[in-house]
């Protein structure tokens, strides 16, 4: 990856890094909430109720949202605590 | 001077880091934006859509505001973190998407606007690294399969031929959104209104020549009193 493409501060940075921590719960766990609510709709107002057709839609968004996180947390994270490391 | 040049190395090493942390960064703020789909579980009472409609405008002006004070330099860049060189004398992506989102929760029904969204939230981040990774031209293609696998997911209920028609049609103009990127505009913004246009074009004509539309994918929560 091109790490010359982003905009750069020095001895500054602590404000920016502050910006991603206090981001980076609402990142983390808002996605993963929405995913449980649209899967858990599906198994109560639909899998329960035998009308899962009427919300398997909502059970495959459930599981892209979660796939698509997890996908793009991880290395998110990994790169938080080799930062927080140095 | 032994410090001095220890320093500078630490800096350089931290800023290192810091580089990398923004690529990361931003792909999982990409990646979060599919969350917001959650707009459509809010329940259908007057209170709650009167909230639906002001709070994304407001969210949005904020964000809008916040973007002319910082050209204007009235507002530090080092408060925004993971901003690309072009941005810095030009409006940020993030408000692109942002304002992206907001057209489409005003004006499309969520059968356009569900995949438009996770056209920008997943497919822009997954064509980007996969650009970035492998740096293929045909990425194009994967990235056209993966977007039209979003508009199937949407109008799957509809008729066939409906479905795959739009669903092409989404996925390229998604791919074609994702290419275009100027001064002014932004590429986070044209990947989701250009599909939306074109198949708000499919969603009018569909209904025109007696096609059966794809019923709302996702339902709205009751409110629990």
């Amino acid at each position: 990856m091109d790490r010359k493409e982003y905009l750069k501060t020095d001895y500054k940075n602590l404000k920016v890094i502050k910006t991603e921590i206090l981001f980076t719960p609402l990142l983390i766990i808002f996605p993963l909430i929405i995913a449980g609510s649209l899967i858990s709709d599906w198994y109560l107002r639909g899998y329960v109720q035998g009308n899962s057709s009427a919300f398997e839609g909502e059970l495959i968004l459930g599981i892209i949202i979660l796939i698509g996180n997890i996908l793009f947390d991880i290395p998110f994270i990994k790169s938080l605590t080799h930062y927080k490391r140095k | 001077m032994v410090k001095v040049a220890e320093k500078i190395k630490n800096t350089r090493e931290k800023i290192n880091a810091l580089d990398f942390d923004a690529h990361w960064y931003r792909r999982a703020f990409h990646a979060f934006g599919a969350s917001l789909i959650f707009y459509y579980m809010l329940p259908d009472v007057d209170w709650v859509n009167f909230l639906k409609i002001w709070v994304p405008f407001f969210i949005v002006l904020f964000a809008i505001i916040l973007e002319i004070l910082r050209l204007k330099g009235k507002v530090s860049k080092d408060h925004f973190f993971g901003l690309r060189m072009y941005e810095e004398k030009r409006i940020g992506s993030y408000v692109f998407f942002a304002v992206g989102i907001l057209i489409l929760f005003e004006f499309f029904p969520q059968q356009i606007a569900i995949p438009c969204i996770l056209c920008a939230c997943l497919g822009d981040p997954v064509i980007g690294e996969l650009r970035h990774r492998f740096g293929m031209r045909h990425v194009y293609v994967f990235g056209f399969l993966l977007c039209m696998f979003f508009f199937v997911i949407a109008w799957y209920k509809s008729d066939v031929k409906l479905m795959l028609l739009a669903s092409v049609i989404g996925g390229v103009g998604a791919v074609v959104g994702e290419t275009k990127k100027f001064q002014w505009l932004d590429d986070d913004f044209m990947i989701q209104i250009v599909p939306a246009f074109l198949l708000l074009i499919v969603w009018i004509s569909a209904q025109h020549f007696g096609f059966g539309l794809p019923g709302p994918i996702i339902h709205p929560l009751e409110m629990p009193w």
